[in-house]
């Protein structure tokens, strides 16, 4: 079984995830921790530490929006055999993960298709359409 | 080999609500399934490779499934166009 957790600036996160259940229109498993401007990021380690103690038996993935910012940063001290942190999330990454996640799939193997499907989900249209001209 | 040919009729064509549908249904069955449409071929199971397709209302997709169910995939994938994926009534 492998968990989801969802750590952004702001409310990013929280409607990544809202937009997600609405386009596959259930439920999704992925736990979501505001980020506190204010704070010193001293609570959301904690909720982090609960939420991997929480699962501990299972794999997790922790999504994050950019690679150096603090959640990120945050998050990062967590990776480990189980646990793997996902910079720059996006849609199309974050509905792989939800595609995959509960189908019986190596770890490793799914977080390599997470990140390639968020890469390749990044399109310049006028390209896009350029090559569409051309075939 | 099944290949069929099917006419998108749902006004809003394969966005991001329609092709989870349908990456869905393709997903329950084992045969490999592939949409073909104005020269792109994706896997019918892949969201994103749906959405690449950019087909629109009254574009025409090819479907093509090959495996053990790929006669009763391609059924309920051609189903699933005829009922406009249930947006509209």
């Amino acid at each position: 079984m492998v968990k989801g957790l969802m750590i952004t600036h702001g409310k990013l996160g929280k409607e990544l995830l809202d937009v997600a259940e609405k386009i596959l229109e259930r439920k999704v498993d992925v736990t979501h921790i505001p980020f506190d401007w204010q704070g010193d990021g001293s609570d959301m380690l904690r909720q982090i530490e609960r939420f991997i103690h929480a699962h501990r038996d299972c794999d997790i993935v922790i999504f994050t929006d950019m690679f150096g910012g603090s959640p990120a940063n945050i998050a990062t001290r967590f990776v480990g055999p189980r646990i793997e942190v996902v910079s720059g999330i996006n849609l199309p990454g974050l509905l792989k993960f939800l595609s995959w996640q509960e189908r019986a799939i190596n770890f490793k193997e799914l977080i390599k298709r997470i990140e390639q499907e968020a890469k390749d989900g990044i399109t310049a249209m006028s390209a896009y359409l350029g090559e569409k001209k051309h075939d | 080999m099944i290949e069929k040919k099917l006419q998108i009729i749902n006004k809003l064509g394969l966005h991001a609500r329609a092709a989870a549908k349908l990456s869905h249904l393709a997903n329950m069955y084992k045969a490999d399934v592939f949409l073909i449409y104005n020269g792109d071929k994706v896997n019918a199971k892949s969201l994103l490779g749906i959405l690449t397709l950019a087909a629109s209302v009254g574009n025409e997709i090819t479907i093509q499934a090959r495996g053990s169910d790929a006669k009763e995939a391609a059924s309920a994938i051609a189903e699933l166009f005829q009922r406009k994926f249930d947006e509209e009534s």
